[in-house]
């Protein structure tokens, strides 16, 4: 694995490289090179098993990570790619052409994150959201128990108490109310 | 050949036609497994409404509810979890999280009603079928838990290290044992209602876990302006209610709280504590003693702008925090950090001023807008036996405040001590440990009326006193003390039966033939002290009401029947600091009130 | 009558091809019918649809359409604390929750560096082969039944239910066990629960047998899945086919040997395989891993301490925080490599979790291009015999 990423360094330019296991690499890259890098480890380093294509939203840094993650099965080692792009109108290039279920990959992204692939098969078709409406659901922005609230009724008469305010209304109310302060009759 | 096999082969499934059918004859009433996760069961007596459950619960289904006939108390909310099975997954995690261990699932799982309402109901207190069916899930055992049970213990001097001198023997929390103990927290809040100045306990826990001390230090003063003290000798009657100790150590919410006071640096106080600009609001009080209560009176006066004076009989202040409390257990720098800080927000103090002699109080109320007094329990009580008038009987607190003011007491070879308390256990270590450095042995022996499981004393007290070679002997009343050519040779006892009657009033039973005489050549009380409040004129103490048993009245704000006159502190409630801490905060809202009003 | 059952569709007529590519069915010219398979067809453990268009009874077009039970488990964990997502994510494969649980369990313990028990081990292991065997227990037969031979189905069931009663008892739970749990499981075996459970598996034995005459030595069922529903050795790496699809054409993957957790390395088992990538030998491959998780669970059993700690210490639940980090962790579920990728935050709740299930590849690009040119007949074989879980797609 070590001498692996030793050539892969020598032509691209790796970031943040974690080792999470001895057989498990974690490597950031440019956009721009991304597609170049998981083609090359495909066709040259043997892994030929795509594993998984997701994304993580790091709303606060306004970037989408992509996450291309792939095995070699013969020596049996991953390598997870991540590349950073652009929350706003978030778009990278398609690697449908690499593996076929890429293509689901891309129309899952586009609909729960919005990222656009452009040229990928069916990116802009529904593929689990018939008919929805709201921002896509998967960015970090859309809070799902406020869609629920919003769009669902509430069970009538559910309330709750917190012990401790409530402890305290009960037996210790802060304020003793001011008439029970002596007035002074001067 | 395989052809005719693959076509023959199929049919051998009709030998089933014979066979008996394996189909359940009657699925309903089948018993669950006895781990099954069927409705929930809550045991209501032992549940104590702490809410854990309901914050784990990841389907919000459960609510926190009042239920009639279950009273709010010290540790026990009053509220109990009722259950929306419109939402439960039956995951029972609130079972394994549930601090008393009251909550459980029974095996039912059959029960429907055509009333979708009946499904939210409150287990224990809404009565079920299977209430008292043995079988479900429990939390599982050993070894599985959600939280730490076990304390982190406090790095202690070793007694051998600790038994001649007078240094601090609790070391103190690092900061890797103090996550770790605050982690511990479930954040219920019980504990709040419990505590005198119902100190934002939970919140200054998280604010180290988060390791925001600056934070954690703003939250003790909102409610404690002396904390490096209570951290080190507060009666910690939270951690008597702590949720988490009905299953395991509670919480050490006691060193947590000093070790946020430890890691910030005095200079630092008024900035974190936003108190660089107070603005004067040209008002006057007057505080008699430097105690908890008049500094703690003093402080949230001063950070609402009064100007406030101290008069202080003694040389230095702090009150019973520094001539009654040994040193070892809270050392004198650490009770200089808590007052510095209070004195720099512009109090003023008075030192070697006694109130009724140097000034009276008719002048501090002509001088200043009103008065607190806060003078505390100084009076030493005697047990009044034959020979109790010796000069070598002494009175705990007197021989306390010599060793603190360092002066020299009197201190022989055999000495007993009469009383169980906290005072006595002081009393008898610090003797012990100054019979240690002038003769290099202890013999010093405590007894006390109570028997050892109702001794007043903390338990930790007695055990450390024992490890510290004092002995402790509990259960006998004093009859006489011995004296022969005018030197004490010791003191008689007998048996106590017990202490208090039916009605739990004191009134102590003896067993006359059971006796026992402990050779001493010096004796100490310390059975407890009284108030001195001369200093109070016939003309005032008119307008103030006394009860029969002649303690001061005062109203919720601690205000007494002479509107400008406040009063707080062991001599109206306690006795301990934290008491005479809220005591003081709620004054100085009183008299701010009460100025207000007038003015 | 040779002629008749050799018969074979003259595609170079209709439909013809487009200059770009694409084939050209134009419904209004008759010689095309769309169909729809599903959503709720018993086929599959779920809802799933296939939208088929035909020409005569051959398909020339497939799509698969998902979203009738998305429940956005994802982002529910997302919003919960770390104790709180073994509960909710049992459901993203209905019919093998403790892969769920397992993968998810592992995933905070990689990333928190927590060591469970060796006895949560081997009772984790003992967990998920039982998960195995009740989905083989369904599928195997399952097979059979696409054929309309639902007895073996029946047997199956019966069998699938005895060994939710060994969970029930085990975990207190039939269906959603919640038994794995980020530090270890939450309960030992039962009293008495090796010997019901050995009685279970004999009855197993039995019904392997049983199920090889009724199934495995039928001509019907030879007929039909012997050379249809072909998976070529090359679409392997180029679909992400895992677990027993790829091993019935030949190529030897499976998680537990290639990525040893848990206990496997000390059970003694190979996987099996099978050559022609049909649906006989899909089947034969499932058949052999039944027998195969029998005497793994026996073996499982035999080896297990009696006695030890289920659950290691954790930071207390209600406010555990994990650093900044991100990990995958897989493991073979019936169906194949059944991955987890889990990210935290410093929170105390994870930022992504992203479930990575072998339906997900098979059910969606492999089965749309498989059933090209299949007969009508055969698609909710094939489908079947992908061994599909629509919840765990979605999710
Ligand atoms: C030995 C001992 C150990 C204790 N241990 C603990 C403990 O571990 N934890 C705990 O919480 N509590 C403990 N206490 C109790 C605690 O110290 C008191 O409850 C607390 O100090 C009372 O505070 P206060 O404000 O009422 O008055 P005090 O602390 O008693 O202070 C009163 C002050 O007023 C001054 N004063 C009195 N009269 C006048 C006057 N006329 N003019 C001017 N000044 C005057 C006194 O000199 C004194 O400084 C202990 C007490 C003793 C005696
Ligand atoms: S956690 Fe237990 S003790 Fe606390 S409220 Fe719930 S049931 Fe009662
Ligand atoms: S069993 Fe689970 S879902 Fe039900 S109330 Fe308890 S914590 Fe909530």
């Amino acid at each position: 694995m070590k001498d692996l990423l030793e050539r892969l360094n020598t032509k691209y330019n790796l970031t943040d490289i974690k080792y999470q296991r001895d057989n498990l690499v974690f490597l950031t890259i440019g956009k721009e090179n991304t597609i170049d890098l998981v083609t090359h480890l495909r066709d040259y380093e043997g892994f030929t098993h795509f594993v998984l294509l997701s994304c993580v939203d790091w709303i606060e840094e306004g970037k989408f990570q992509l996450t291309y993650f792939l095995n070699q099965p013969e020596r049996k080692y991953d390598i997870a790619i991540r590349t950073m792009i652009d929350r706003d109108n978030a778009e990278m290039v398609s690697a449908h052409h690499l593996w076929r279920q890429i293509t689901t990959y891309q129309r899952e992204l586009r609909e729960m994150y919005g990222i656009n692939f452009p040229g990928s098969p069916g990116v802009d078709e529904n593929f689990i959201l018939e008919g929805w409406d709201d921002i896509p659901p998967m960015r970090r922005e859309f809070d799902t128990k406020q869609y629920s609230e919003d769009t669902f009724f509430p069970r009538e008469g559910r309330k709750t108490h917190d012990p401790a305010s409530y402890m305290k209304e009960k037996l210790y109310p802060t304020e003793p109310t001011t008439d029970k302060v002596n007035k002074t009759d001067e | 050949m395989g052809k005719i096999k693959d076509i023959l082969s199929p049919f051998t499934a009709w030998g089933n036609v014979v066979k008996e059918p394996v189909t359940i004859k009657k699925p309903i009433g089948r018993e669950a497994a006895p781990r099954y996760r069927g409705f929930h069961k809550n045991d209501i007596d032992t549940c104590i409404g702490c809410g854990t459950c309901e914050v784990i619960c990841e389907n919000e289904a459960i609510d926190l509810v009042p239920v009639d006939g279950i009273e709010t108390k010290d540790g026990d909310s009053g509220l109990r979890p009722m259950i929306d099975y419109g939402r439960c997954c039956w995951c029972a995690l609130c079972v394994d999280v549930c601090t008393t261990g009251s909550l459980t699932l029974s095996n039912e799982y059959t029960w429907v009603s055509e009333d979708p309402d009946e499904f939210r109901f409150i287990p224990g207190v809404d009565k079920k079928s299977w209430d008292d069916n043995e079988k479900g899930w429990k939390k599982p055992e050993p070894n599985y838990e959600f939280y730490g049970k076990k304390r982190v213990e406090m790095p202690e001097l070793h007694a051998e290290d600790r038994d001649k001198s007078f240094i601090e023997f609790v070391t103190g929390y690092s900061k890797q044992q103090a996550e770790e103990e605050a982690d511990r927290c479930v954040e219920c809040g019980i504990c709040t209602a419990t505590c005198p100045a119902h100190m934002g306990i939970p919140e200054y826990i998280k604010a180290i876990r988060n390791d925001d001390l600056e934070e954690g230090l703003r939250i003790l003063y909102e409610t404690n302006p002396l904390p490096e003290i209570c951290g080190r000798i507060c009666t910690h009657k939270c951690e008597d209610v702590c949720s988490v100790g009905h299953n395991g150590d509670p919480i050490s919410i006691r060193w947590l709280k000093r070790y946020i006071a430890d890691q910030n640096p005095s200079e630092k106080y008024k900035e974190i504590l936003n108190a660089e600009n107070i603005e004067n609001n040209g008002k006057k009080v007057a505080i008699i003693g430097s105690g908890p209560s008049g500094l703690s009176a003093a402080y949230y006066l001063a950070l609402t702008g009064y100007e406030c004076t101290i008069f202080e009989k003694l040389p230095e202040a702090g009150g019973m925090m520094r001539y009654g409390i040994p040193e070892y257990r809270l050392p004198y720098d650490q009770i200089d950090k808590d007052i510095n800080y209070i004195l720099s927000l512009g109090v003023d103090i008075k030192y070697n001023v006694n109130i009724g002699t140097d000034i009276t109080l008719d002048k501090l109320k002509k001088d200043y807008d009103a008065v607190f007094a806060g003078t505390g329990l100084h009076l030493g009580r005697s047990t009044r036996i034959p020979g109790s008038d010796h000069e070598n009987v002494y009175f705990a607190t007197d021989l306390l405040r010599e060793i603190s003011l360092g002066n020299e007491i009197h201190v022989s070879e055999k000495i007993v001590v009469i009383g169980g308390g906290n005072v006595a256990m002081d009393i008898t270590r610090s003797l012990a440990r100054l019979q240690n450095n002038k003769f290099g042995k202890v013999n010093v022996t405590a007894t006390s009326l109570e028997s050892e499981d109702i001794m007043p004393a903390d338990r930790e007290e007695v055990v450390e006193a024992r490890e510290e070679k004092a002995i402790i002997d509990p259960g006998w009343g004093p009859t006489s003390i011995e004296i022969e050519n005018g030197k004490i040779k010791g003191l008689h006892v007998q048996k106590c039966l017990s202490v208090f009657d039916e009605s739990g009033r004191f009134n102590p039973k003896f067993d006359e033939s059971n006796t026992k005489f402990f050779e001493a050549d010096m004796i100490v009380e310390s059975i407890g002290q009284g108030m001195d409040v001369e200093y109070i004129s016939e003309e005032i103490r008119e307008q103030i009401e006394f009860d029969q048993r002649g303690r001061i009245q005062v109203n919720d704000y601690f205000q007494t029947g002479a509107k400008w006159l406040f009063i707080g502190g062991d001599i109206i409630q306690g006795p301990d600091v934290i008491h005479g801490i809220a005591n003081g905060h709620k004054a100085a809202i009183g008299i701010d009130k009460f100025i207000n009003q007038n003015g | 009558m040779n002629n008749l059952f050799n018969w074979e569709p003259d595609r170079s007529k209709y439909p013809t091809v487009k200059d770009n590519g694409e084939l050209d069915v134009d419904l209004s010219s008759h010689k095309f019918t769309k169909l729809w398979v599903g959503p709720n067809h018993p086929g599959i453990t779920g809802n799933m649809a296939v939208e088929i268009t035909i020409s005569g009874d051959e398909i020339v077009q497939a799509k698969t359409h998902v979203g009738y039970l998305h429940r956005g488990f994802e982002k529910l964990i997302e919003r919960r604390l770390f104790i709180q997502g073994f509960p909710t994510c049992i459901r993203m494969c209905v019919a093998e929750p403790d892969y769920n649980e397992y993968i998810l369990s592992k995933s905070i313990e990689d990333l928190s560096g927590i060591e469970i028990p060796e006895m949560a081990e081997w009772l984790r292991t003992l967990a998920l082969e039982m998960a195995r065997l009740q989905s083989l227990l369904r599928t195997v037969p399952g097979q059979g039944g696409t054929f309309s031979l639902g007895l073996g189905v029946q047997w199956g069931m019966y069998l699938r239910d005895l060994i939710s009663d060994r969970f029930e008892e085990l975990t207190g739970a039939r269906i959603y066990h919640m038994y794995i749990l980020p530090g270890g499981v939450r309960g030992l075996l039962p009293d008495g629960f090796k010997a019901r459970m050995e009685e279970n598996l004999k009855l197993i034995d039995q019904f392997v047998i049983n199920i090889k005459k009724l199934m495995f030595d039928n001509v019907i069922f030879k007929k039909r899945a012997i050379g249809v529903g072909v998976i070529k050795k090359e679409w392997v790496d180029q679909f992400g086919i895992v677990g027993p699809n790829a091993r019935a054409v030949g190529i030897s993957r499976d998680i537990r040997k290639d990525y040893p957790y848990l206990k496997y390395q000390e059970l003694d088992f190979e996987p099996p395989i099978a050559k022609n990538g049909d649906i006989f030998a899909r089947s034969t491959v499932r058949y052999q891993e039944l027998i195969q998780t029998v005497d793994l669970i026996r073996q499982i059993m035999a080896k297990m301490p009696e006695k030890g700690d289920i659950k290691s210490p954790t930071p207390n639940v209600l406010h555990w925080k994990i650093a900044k980090g991100e990990t995958y962790i897989r493991s073979e579920s019936s169906r194949g490599e059944y991955g987890m990728y889990y990210v935290t935050d410093g929170s105390d709740k994870p930022r992504r979790i992203n479930l990575r299930g072998p339906s997900y590849n098979h059910a969606m690009s492999l089965l749309e291009h498989m059933l090209i040119n299949a007969n009508i007949s055969d698609v909710h074989a094939i489908m079947v015999s992908l061994q599909t879980c629509p919840p765990e797609i979605e999710r």
